[in-house]
């Protein structure tokens, strides 16, 4: 029986067949690829949702930032140096230690004194602090970052452990990777061992080794087009295929690498379902040592699909999770939780 | 940074503890209880501090024939010439917590923070307090009066007394490392992390 990833090419088959005018003059208002316009309305059902899609992508997204406790055990200390400097924040409700910035101040907020001190991280974008809460690491766990850099998840998850347990924080990019080390140093975490190395030859090193694991997998950014707007004619439908190949061998991978009982956030700044449902399915099809669970977060998430193009996916990955900037005010975003077995 | 060309790691050994109480003294140990140091080498040495919950990780990587790029806790760099041994900030501020006194210190004013976070070198006009033992050559972390660590440097004077007898503009110490490394330097351009 083909997999989800033989499915590809009929989906392609099937996105160009639906390529209408309406479609082509959207795509050409708006500047995208027309494909890509086939697919959002594919994937929201309606115009309406795919116009104001589109017109979220076009709005900058606002700053935030994570007070570090791991070198402030006061977040407050941290809120209130930056308000001398004239920012104006207000916390997001559902991370205790992250700030909006609603008014930016006088010091650009990678150059203030309480940045350089390791006080916090800096965000583009709130939905990278979704995938640490999602998988809720402790001081008790052993954790892999299967594509770590430039360690914004990686701190995230050192402070939510308190500074204890493990995180092995694996990248394979060299310039990214001197960024994670640099970001880990800065912020003081002192529970991350950090290995420059392909993610997929974990298993080979640690055995099956980790409680918990995050994939926040290399993927084509189309969550992310208001941060770049070069990526609405950047990613043909065979580069989106070419990133499914490669987060299919990394979540196997990184499924391999985790005890049974233990679990596995998958995670990608796009809202591609080739990235995200169809990458999903194929390791789910492949293997019967994983399982998709409920994500235990508070927000009102849409569900991942369950039929793309008129390929219906497995029922469990209905319970992962998607995020819209229409929708949720943040990045486009896709997470999935999985239990090994 | 792990130093360039083969680089080999071993775990354990007492050459830290030895740096940190010359420099420090031997109440200075205390920062380092609960922790196995791990000597990373190749040109230079780099030494981290590692919990327990990160051996058995660190063990795998090093029996499968790879080095970690960094692990646990960077304390700081060992030396072949003086300054045999430079601390981390972070170590360093470890250090006073343990010691709930700051040595080998130099307190610096807001202004000078911020001169030194450009790089500069710390003067007697920035210089508000001088904490003891302080050698020429020797390793001197530069606090704010906020408490925190924001620089280290080389001493160009042997005591602190010898701080009354300098112009203002004179320097006190020469800056090797600041956080504006982690702006200027520290994630894509090359500047050295020890200008020493």
């Amino acid at each position: 029986m083909p997999g989800y990833t033989e499915a590809l090419s009929t989906v392609w088959d099937r996105i160009r067949s639906s390529i209408s005018s309406r479609v082509e003059e959207v795509a050409s208002t708006y500047g995208y690829l027309s494909y890509m316009v086939a697919r959002y309305l594919e994937i929201l059902s309606s115009w309406e949702d795919v116009l104001e899609l589109l017109n979220a992508f076009e709005r900058e997204l606002p700053r935030s930032i994570r007070v570090n406790t791991l070198r402030f055990r006061n977040p407050g200390e941290v809120v209130e140096r930056l308000q001398v400097l004239g920012y104006a924040l207000t916390p997001v409700p559902w991370e205790r230690y992250s700030y909006t910035v609603v008014k930016p101040g006088r010091v650009p907020l990678g150059a203030t004194h309480e940045f350089l001190l390791g006080g916090y991280y800096l965000y583009r974008g709130l939905a990278s602090l979704l995938p640490p809460v999602a998988l809720n690491p402790t001081g008790s766990d052993r954790v892999l970052d299967a594509a770590a850099a430039p360690g914004g998840k990686t701190t995230h998850m050192a402070q939510l452990m308190g500074g204890r347990g493990l995180i092995v924080a694996v990248d394979v990019d060299r310039e990214r990777f001197r960024a994670l080390r640099t970001n880990l140093e800065r912020m003081g975490v002192e529970n991350v061992v950090a290995l420059r190395m392909d993610s997929r030859l974990v298993p080979k090193v640690f055995g099956r080794f980790f409680t918990k694991a995050l994939l926040d997998a290399p993927c084509t950014g189309e969550g992310i087009i208001q941060l770049d707007r070069s990526r609405k004619v950047k990613t043909s439908f065979e580069d989106l295929v070419r990133a499914h190949r490669l987060q299919v061998e990394l979540l196997r991978a990184t499924v391999e690498s985790v005890v049974p009982g233990g679990l596995v956030l998958y995670s990608t700044c796009s809202i591609a379902p080739e990235e995200d449902e169809f990458t999903v399915a194929e390791v789910l099809e492949s293997s019967d040592r994983v399982e998709v669970v409920d994500i235990p977060l508070e927000l009102d998430l849409m569900p991942g699909l369950g039929e793309y193009f008129g390929v219906g996916l497995p029922d469990g990955v209905r319970r992962c999770r998607r995020v819209y900037p229409h929708k949720h005010g943040m990045e486009g975003f896709f997470l999935c939780l999985l239990r090994v077995l | 940074m792990p130093p360039k060309g083969t680089v080999r790691c071993r775990v354990g050994g007492g050459e830290l503890g030895e740096e940190v109480a010359r420099l420090f003294g031997a109440g200075a140990l205390r920062a380092l209880a609960g922790y196995v140091p791990m000597y990373c080498w190749s040109s230079f040495t780099e030494v981290y501090l590692l919990r327990e919950e990160l051996l058995e990780a660190v063990d795998r990587v090093l029996s499968s024939g790879r080095v970690p790029y960094s692990a646990g806790l960077y304390a700081g760099r060992l030396r072949r010439s003086r300054p045999r041994f430079i601390p981390s900030h972070l170590l360093v501020e470890r250090v006073y917590e343990a010691l709930g006194r700051y040595v080998r210190a130099l307190e610096a004013s807001e202004q000078g923070v911020r001169v030194v976070l450009y790089g500069r070198d710390i003067l007697r006009l920035s210089t508000l307090r001088c904490f003891e033992p302080i050698e020429k050559g020797e390793v001197v972390s530069v606090v704010g009066t906020d408490g925190r660590v924001y620089a280290l440097g080389l001493s160009e004077v042997d005591s602190c007394s010898e701080l009354e007898r300098l112009r203002a503009e004179d320097v006190v110490a020469r800056v090797i490392f600041d956080l504006g490394w982690y702006l200027r330097g520290g994630t894509v351009a090359r500047e050295r992390k020890y200008r020493v």
